[in-house]
Formats: C-alpha cells, structure tokens, sequence
C-alpha cells in the first residue's frame, strides 16, 4: 500500500538524516584532534552524500546516505613549536573542521528531519482515518 | 443507488487510492530535500486520470498471457517548472510540498468522510 511505502520513505529520510548528524557529531568532537608525530596528519572532515536509490523490498525510491567522503581541503596551520605533532618549523596541522559549516549542516539536517517528521504525522493521520472507518 | 464505476462510493475509493499515491510521490521529494540534483515528482492530476481510465481507447487483455493495464493509470511526472533550485541541483522546496501535503491530508479526510456517509446510507436501507 502506498501509505505504508510513505512511511517508510519517510523513515529512510529521518535516518538519512541521523547519519548525518552523526556525522556533524563526530566532526564537532574531533575539531581540535592533531596528529601525535611530528608532522603526522590531524583529523580529515567527513562529508555525506545523499543519493535517491530505489529500495527493491519496498518497490519505490528511497533516500539515503550514498557516501561518507573524506574533505580534500588543505588544513589550516598553527605555530605552536611545544607540541608533539609540530613540524620542523614549529607549525602544527589541525583539523580542517570549520565549525560554521558544521553549524549549518546541524541546522539544515535538524530541519529536514522536522520536515519528515512532519510528513511521517500526516500519512499517519491519513492511516488511522483509513483504519477507523472499519469501527 | 448503482454500485458501478460511478457510484459515489467507487468514485471515493479512486479518490482515495490517487490520494495514496499523491503521498507517498510528496514524502518522496521531502525525503530527498537535500539529495544533489534530485528533482521532485507529483501525480498526474487527478481529473485527467479519471478521464484517461474512462476514456474507450484504454487498453484490454487479449489473451491471458498479457499483463493487466495498471488499474489505477497514476503515474509520477516530474516536475519541469520548479520555484528554486540550490547550487547541488536539487529543486525541492519544502515550503511548496508541505502545502500539497496539506491539501492531500485535508482531500484525503474529505474523500474518506464522504465514502463513511455513502456506506452509512447502505448500512440504513440494510437495517442496520
């Protein structure tokens, strides 16, 4: 029944979005994460892709997360000669986290969530309407 | 009262069934809102579907080996004039979907009110 299907895309584009969030999470906490040896790489962002992909169990197009990619911007240096992970110069890699950005993606994946939250309300309104006709 | 093809109580169930589908092509976009170049989809309008199953020209099974026609001729179109699209190519616009799904919920209690009362009026003449 297609109101079931609603549902369930309903529900892939909720988890969608919590891996999403996740994502900005995990981010968030490693913002300040440098590398131990000097010069070693600090923490990569992590980006998400979504993609619409046809679900074959339920027969109709789904969302859902396609990729988690690695950032490929440079990162952002700091002088800071004292530390385990400073180069010969004294310059320290951190993370290329911007923190803005992952601001606004929070947002963004805060309210698309709410959006199929929303939709999810509506075709379970229009569900139980179906069901209390058989009373 | 006839219960044909016509009959309030088909008509309400047809209503319904396009309904159905209208919802589940609408969660579809919302559910796709941040998907890079996804672009959204509605059902075709419901009179033309009633018109297209009514007219003479629809298809019919020969032979027993044929498929069925799709009872229900609801096909998704995509949408070609859309209000915005974001730099990633994605044209859904949350604001627009959530109004049809407004409407869909609000037709949908409609449709379903009126097959109650038509039922109801069989279930009086039935004595019940």
């Amino acid at each position: 029944m297609d109101l079931d299907r609603a549902l369930s895309i309903s529900a892939a584009g909720m988890s969608a979005q919590s891996t999403r969030l996740r994502v900005v999470a995990e981010n968030i906490a490693n913002r300040d994460s440098t590398g131990q040896s000097p010069g070693a790489e600090p923490y990569r962002r992590k980006t998400v892709s979504f993609g619409n992909r046809l679900d074959r169990n339920l027969g109709t197009e789904t969302v859902r997360v396609s990729q988690i990619g690695r950032d490929q911007r440079d990162f952002p240096e700091r002088f800071e000669p004292g530390h385990p992970a400073a180069d010969a110069r004294g310059y320290v890699k951190t993370p290329n986290v911007d923190s803005l950005l992952e601001n606004m993606d929070m947002r963004e994946a805060n309210r698309s969530y709410s959006a199929n939250l929303a939709v999810l309300e509506t075709t379970r309104g229009m569900l139980m309407r179906a069901i209390e006709t058989l009373r | 009262m006839d219960v044909t093809a016509n009959s309030p109580v088909a008509l309400a169930e047809r209503r319904l069934a396009w309904l159905d589908t209208r919802q589940r092509l609408l969660s579809q976009n919302v559910a796709n809102a941040d998907t890079p170049g996804y672009r959204p989809s509605d059902a075709v309008p419901f009179p033309s579907v009633l018109q297209r199953s009514r007219a003479s020209a629809a298809m019919v099974t020969t032979d027993a080996r044929h498929l069925a026609p799709s009872q229900a001729s609801l096909l998704a179109v995509r949408e070609h004039r859309v209000a915005e699209r974001t730099p990633n190519g994605n044209a859904v616009s949350l604001d627009e979907q959530a109004v049809r799904i407004a409407e869909t919920d609000q037709a949908h209690a409609l449709a379903m009110g009126l097959h109650r009362k038509y039922v109801g009026l069989f279930r009086t003449a039935l004595g019940r």
